[in-house]
């Protein structure tokens, strides 16, 4: 595991790096619509010629609302492995 | 994979359900693995939390009559209306009146964090053993039976029972085959602000009340009415919650930016009431989002959706058993909790995990005399309706009977059911209550 890390307009939560993607998005049924970007607080989702695709897991608060929103089902979510991804201690 | 070890019972979870199922299938014999993702209890559960006073009074005894992590009692809802920015109306209708209240509270406060951490070590003190930093990323299941979990390290832990208490994400009973994910019509992202603020600040402020703010959606301080939740403010003991939802999706289908949350606080920000008396006080502390279910309950095809299946119970938000009354869902997941543990006890005893022997579950959830009434309240739906009417009069009119005095008018009820239940089955339940509220406000205090 990596470095806990924060950022300044996130104050209250650490994070621990995720040792490998919990989310990915399969191409094949990506619509391009945009849904998952414009549902996700943590900027984790970009689009590119027309396909969603994971830009940054760092501000990731594991909420799914990008799983919960994909209408195509192309969102694949798991959980980030062995404890890491996000922590507060003021939730 | 990497064959584990066999359980009696594993449970998915340890939130605010999971430890309880988990310490009631300890306490009666069974070998049981409560798993939890984050590196401590809580810290991966996002809430602005105050879990009512139902909650602790049906819910489990050991909590009732423990010394659990609250934060502050709550007595009274201000609902708080704003019009051109000012705050034109308090209504402090809704309150425990003193000298009852606050020592006699509606709810306690919360962080997460603590109050989890307190709820596994009381499960591990009966003997579950707790495991954290382990994800469940699948099931294993065998001729349709669900017999344990795959973790994310790739090992295989097998059980007789399966507790799922994953909440809203709902991974585990999906990979289960058991459920579908919720709509994302009823599923609200919160946004949540916390504060410190210094104690008296606080009693002089807020007093013991929840403050709600409400406004029409032309002030573009909140989701429009129906799209979203009003303002909260929880006040806590040295500190302050803050908390503005939006649905993922209106019901017409427009999909709604998030980004929207944050044009919300600026405005709120600038109304009078935070302007003069919170902003000199406050400190920001976290900035933090979670999604939940909302109105699950209200939409049939949610509401039905199973709560069980060969093998496996679900409970709290991961059976759909949100809260659409009071936007609580801790106690629903307690009482499911105690219903599941129960169900699986009596599911080994009898040496038959099928589906149909754990049928009796979902029958005992429907029984149950708050549950079904607490999932499926339609007031708060109503506020879409009054945003559409345009009308103020028919939006505090509404807000009064979600929030205000006229709650008591569709709580009661079920509450009283719950009272009479209790008080049948061991009248000395009634001490218990009393020493409760006495012994919360002396942890308080």
């Amino acid at each position: 595991m990596g470095h806990p890390y924060s950022f300044e307009e996130i104050p209250g939560v650490t994070w621990i790096p995720v040792p490998e993607p919990f989310i990915s998005v399969d191409a094949s049924r990506c619509t391009g619509c945009g849904d998952c970007v414009r549902v996700c607080l943590g900027d984790v989702f970009r689009l590119r010629n027309e396909k969603a695709e994971v830009a940054s897991l760092d501000r990731c608060m594991e909420c799914a609302a990008c799983l919960f929103i994909c209408e195509a089902g192309a969102i694949h979510f798991s959980w980030p492995a062995r404890g890491s991804g996000y922590r507060s201690e003021w939730g | 994979m990497m064959a584990g070890a066999e359980y009696d019972v594993i449970v998915v979870g340890a939130g605010f359900g999971g430890p309880v199922a988990a310490r009631e299938c300890a306490q009666a014999g069974l070998s049981t693995l409560l798993l939890e993702r984050a590196s401590t209890p809580g810290q991966k559960v996002i809430s602005s939390c105050t879990i009512p006073f139902y909650g602790f009074l049906f819910g489990p005894e050991w909590i009732r009559n423990g010394e659990p992590p609250i934060e502050r009692p709550i007595s009274g809802i201000r609902n708080i209306f704003i019009r051109d920015g000012k705050t034109y109306r308090v209504d402090n209708s809704f309150r425990v009146p003193a000298p009852l209240g606050p020592r006699i509270a509606i709810g306690y406060t919360v962080y997460c964090r603590p109050f989890c951490t307190w709820l596994a070590e009381r499960a591990v003190e009966a003997g579950a053993e707790l495991r954290t930093s382990t994800a469940a990323v699948d099931v294993i299941k065998e001729g349709g039976a669900v017999r344990g979990v795959i973790t994310d390290g790739g090992e295989e832990l097998r059980c007789r029972i399966l507790i799922d208490a994953e909440g809203v994400q709902n991974l585990v009973a999906t990979r289960a085959g058991i459920r579908k994910p919720y709509r994302p019509e009823v599923i609200e992202l919160c946004l949540l602000y916390d504060f410190e603020m210094g104690k008296e600040d606080i009693d002089r402020v807020c007093g013991y009340n929840l403050e709600y703010f409400w406004a029409m959606p032309e002030e573009g301080m909140i989701a429009p009415l129906g799209r979203g939740s009003a303002v909260y403010i929880f006040p806590y003991r040295e500190s302050i919650h803050m908390t503005i939802g939006q649905f993922l999706k209106a019901d017409d289908g427009e999909v709604l930016n998030v980004k929207l949350l944050d044009r919300y606080y600026e405005k709120f920000f600038q109304t009078d009431r935070w302007r003069d008396l919170y902003e000199p006080r406050v400190k920001l502390r976290a900035r933090i989002w979670d999604t939940c279910p909302i109105y699950a309950g209200l939409y049939p095809d949610q509401r039905n959706m199973p709560t069980f299946g060969e093998g496996i119970l679900l409970l709290g938000d991961a059976a759909g058993l949100e809260a659409a009354a009071i936007a609580d869902g801790v106690p629903t997941a307690w009482f499911s909790a105690q219903i599941a543990a129960q169900t699986a006890i009596e599911s080994l005893r009898a040496g038959d995990t099928s589906a149909s022997f754990l049928s009796r579950y979902d029958r005992r959830l429907r029984e149950h005399p708050l549950i079904t009434a607490l999932i499926s309240d339609p007031h708060r739906r109503d506020l879409a309706q009054a945003a559409k009417s345009g009308d103020e009069a028919e939006m505090r009119r509404r807000v009064n009977r979600g929030w205000g005095i006229r709650l008591m008018g569709h709580l009661a009820p079920p509450v009283m059911r719950a009272v009479y239940r209790e008080i049948r089955r061991d009248a000395r339940v009634v001490k218990s209550w009393l020493d409760m509220f006495n012994r919360y406000w002396r942890l308080y205090a």
